[in-house]
């Protein structure tokens, strides 16, 4: 995610950071590097000018270039703008107090509004909320059958009226079934369309005046160039949007349309979408994005999902048997599993600081393959009896034999194991307390 | 088809993108005081159209190059000419369509990010191709993204071609094995294969498509392959990584421009000729079958500049 435009960064703030001090020319050869990454990141034209003028009066006016540290001092400006562009706080899915709440999902094609409307529906599911999606794609062969398969995967009900039905039509029977079946939100989702397309984009319109929905977010693909500045814009003139989702921002695309869309249409972004699994589907930070852009790693997001991963009261556990040193494979095991919780490999590496830096030097085949790795030490684990997992110094050359193959693995890799796990406890051993652990 | 009816189709369907730059381009030249000034506001033009960063600043250096000290008197075709020579000579040695030989099975395979078009456009080929009296049989290799196989079967029953089925979650390799098998049992010429949208970035996908073509070369016999990869016209420079992956991963054989109908110049096209040189086979637009023409460079700058 923004990997480039971070890269871009790195690069511009490494040639500036062994000096002193800045000159005149160094600021302006900066600010056109700025300039030139944030375009090839697919920040509208218009919206860089600005930012880039912005920036160069900020730069002057707070001096940096008799900073004793400039370039800490313009990453800090950086920050600091591309934050303000991307709106200072997070703001959720507005709940009508008189249910049931309308979610109106627009957009052009492809962007992937049919799969957002199921995680939306499955994010605001886990919040309590009882769900209905609303099928008014007439226009895409098989596109209500799309969206019924994905939910009836996740047991969420789907209302349909076939497809010569008008939206409208449609969503006020949607609303009528609703009431009678206690349930409080309804995600409508709706055909892609071109804002050029009067036909529908009046549809739109129809939609808003008739049945008022409380959410109306444009769904926007995080690889758009620079006309998503001119869809947006003329969908946001069309209807009131209230905010927006990026999609497939699980890609290597720099993304630079957030900043745009912001911009333009001066609604928030509520939500990202970052891969192909129903959960794969997160509530948009600005601050973690900008401190992203920087190449500063997305930490907070990092600490939230190992939190969530571990629940404390298992973590103290671990951390008492760590201590009395009795840490076994049990543990070693349960470490494993909620490594998996917490994603695949590649995706909390995204959220390491400074990954962003070496990411292209690491083959991606290593990814790859650690994490197969993982998967054959659980399976290792699981083919030892419990007392072997309680006490790994019995396992004996048969023992790792028999190990070697009730879980289909080579006895040399029984072997790499244990070696490793040895070694951990070795490690741990010397390890501060919990509480001394900090992620600076 | 002849080149002129070509050029109204693409001018019809380019028509949006056609206004948008004329007018601008008579802006420009009206309002550019000097040299600098000009430079600038086509810069503006070719980074807004999507043409990319390092494509466009050496567009620029050829004007930068030119004498404007009497541009006054020269009317402003003179720099449209000048723009649509730079533009079609970065996108020249195109070869453009797809041969079909009736001895060989020809097969396509349509490859590409999510929700690029891929489906539409394997409609569309079929479409084409079936106009063209060619035995067609369709491939639905998307047994990912539900109700795929759905939407393909739909298109080909438009189109009149036949679709070999299959389910949901089916291995896609698999699904390419009885395609080819039936296709010789059905004495098809052309077998048309769609594929799961897939990010460039996922490597255990992009190894799945691997797999899709180890089982090609090994059951296929006398045949060609065309892999051609689906780029959404709206989408940013992102398509140059896509397109790399892609390339690097298949040996993309050809692209397929889509979504052409919008407001979105298709800039990136000379910025992904420019940096890898694969050839733009097809350009697509709007959701009827008939939409898809055979991508020709000077027909694509003509009418744009036009």
């Amino acid at each position: 995610m923004f990997d480039n435009l971070t890269s871009k960064f790195q690069i511009i703030f490494n040639k500036i950071r062994n000096r002193g001090k800045l000159s005149e020319e160094d600021i302006k050869s900066c600010l056109r590097e700025i300039q030139i990454a944030l375009l090839e990141a697919d920040v509208n034209y218009r919206v860089v000018k600005e930012f880039v003028d912005d920036l160069s009066q900020q730069m002057q006016e707070e001096k940096v270039s008799e900073s004793l540290t400039p370039s800490q001092q313009i990453i800090k400006i950086v920050n600091e703008e591309i934050v303000k562009i991307l709106g200072s706080k997070q703001k959720d899915i507005v709940i009508s107090p008189t249910p049931p709440t309308l979610i109106l999902l627009v957009g052009l094609q492809g962007t992937g509004k049919t799969t957002t409307a199921v995680k939306l529906a499955y994010y605001l599911r886990e919040k309590g909320h009882k769900l209905l999606l609303v099928a008014t794609d007439i226009q895409r062969p098989a596109a209500i059958e799309q969206l019924k398969i994905l939910s009836e995967k996740s047991n969420f009900p789907v209302f349909s009226l076939g497809k010569t039905e008008k939206a409208v039509n449609i969503i006020q029977g949607a609303i009528k079934y609703a009431s009678k079946k206690d349930i409080d939100v309804l995600i409508i989702d709706t055909a892609g369309r071109l804002h050029i397309d009067d036909y529908l984009m009046n549809e739109l319109k129809e939609i808003e005046k008739d049945i008022s929905p409380h959410e109306k977010l444009l769904v926007v693909d995080a690889m758009a160039g620079q006309d998503a500045l001119n869809s947006a814009k003329v969908f946001g003139d069309k209807i009131d949007l209230s905010g927006v989702i990026l999609t497939k921002l699980d890609g290597d695309s720099r993304g630079g349309v957030a900043l745009s869309l912001k911009k333009v249409l001066g609604v928030p972004i509520k939500f990202i979408g970052v891969g192909e699994k129903i959960d794969n589907f997160q509530v948009f930070h600005p601050e973690r994005m900008a401190s992203r852009i920087l190449g500063m790693g997305d930490l907070l997001t990092l600490i939230e999902k190992a939190e969530s991963a571990y629940n404390s009261e298992e973590l103290k556990e671990i951390d008492k048997k760590i201590r009395a040193h009795d840490f076994d494979l049990n543990d070693f095991y349960f470490q494993l599993k909620n490594m998996k919780n917490m994603g695949s490999i590649d995706q909390i590496m995204e959220m390491v600081p400074g990954f962003g830096r070496i990411k292209n030097k690491i083959p991606l085949n290593n990814i790859v393959n650690g994490e197969k790795e993982l998967k054959k030490f659980e399976a290792i684990i699981s083919s030892m009896t419990v007392e072997e997992r309680e006490n790994p110094y019995l396992i004996n050359g048969s023992r790792r034999k028999r190990i070697a193959r009730g879980s289909g693995t080579q006895i040399s890799e029984v072997n790499r194991l244990l070696k490793q796990f040895f070694k951990l406890k070795e490690i741990l051993k010397k390890r501060p307390a919990l509480k001394d652990i900090s992620f600076n | 088809m002849k080149i002129n009816n070509l050029i109204s189709q693409f001018k019809s369907g380019l028509d949006k993108s056609r206004k948008e730059l004329l007018g601008k381009l008579e802006l420009l030249f009206n309002k550019s005081h000097n040299k600098a000034d000009f430079i600038e506001k086509l810069e503006e033009l070719l980074i807004l159209s999507d043409v990319g960063v390092s494509a466009t600043q050496e567009i620029l250096n050829e004007f930068k190059q030119m004498d404007f000290s009497e541009y006054k008197e020269k009317d402003f075709i003179y720099f449209k000419e000048k723009l649509a020579e730079i533009l079609i000579n970065i996108l020249k040695d195109n070869p453009t369509g797809i041969n079909i030989d009736r001895e060989k099975l020809n097969i396509i395979m349509l490859v590409g990010v999510n929700g690029s078009g891929k489906t539409s456009v394997a409609g569309k080929i079929a479409y084409l191709l079936k106009k063209e009296n060619h035995r067609i049989l369709m491939v639905p290799a998307d047994t990912f993204r539900a109700a795929a196989i759905q939407q393909l079967k739909i298109l080909s029953d438009q189109a009149g071609v036949e679709m070999i089925n299959t389910q949901e979650g089916a291995d896609p390799a698999a699904v390419v094995y009885d395609g080819i098998n039936a296709a010789y049992a059905r004495k098809k010429e052309v077998v048309i294969i769609d594929t799961a949208g897939r990010l460039h970035t996922k490597t255990n996908l992009m190894k799945e498509l691997e797999k899709i073509i180890r089982v090609i070369k090994k059951e296929a016999k006398e045949y060609s392959l065309e892999i051609l990869q689906v780029i959404d016209a709206t989408m940013g420079q992102n398509v140059i990584s896509q397109v790399s992956l892609f390339h690097k991963t298949l040996g993309v054989t050809g692209l397929v421009l889509t979504k052409m109908d919008g407001t979105a110049k298709g800039g990136i096209v000379i910025a992904l000729k420019k940096e890898l040189n694969i050839p733009v086979k097809f350009v697509s637009w709007g959701e009827k079958l008939s939409n898809l023409y055979y991508f020709e460079a000077p027909t694509f700058v003509q009418a744009l500049l036009d």
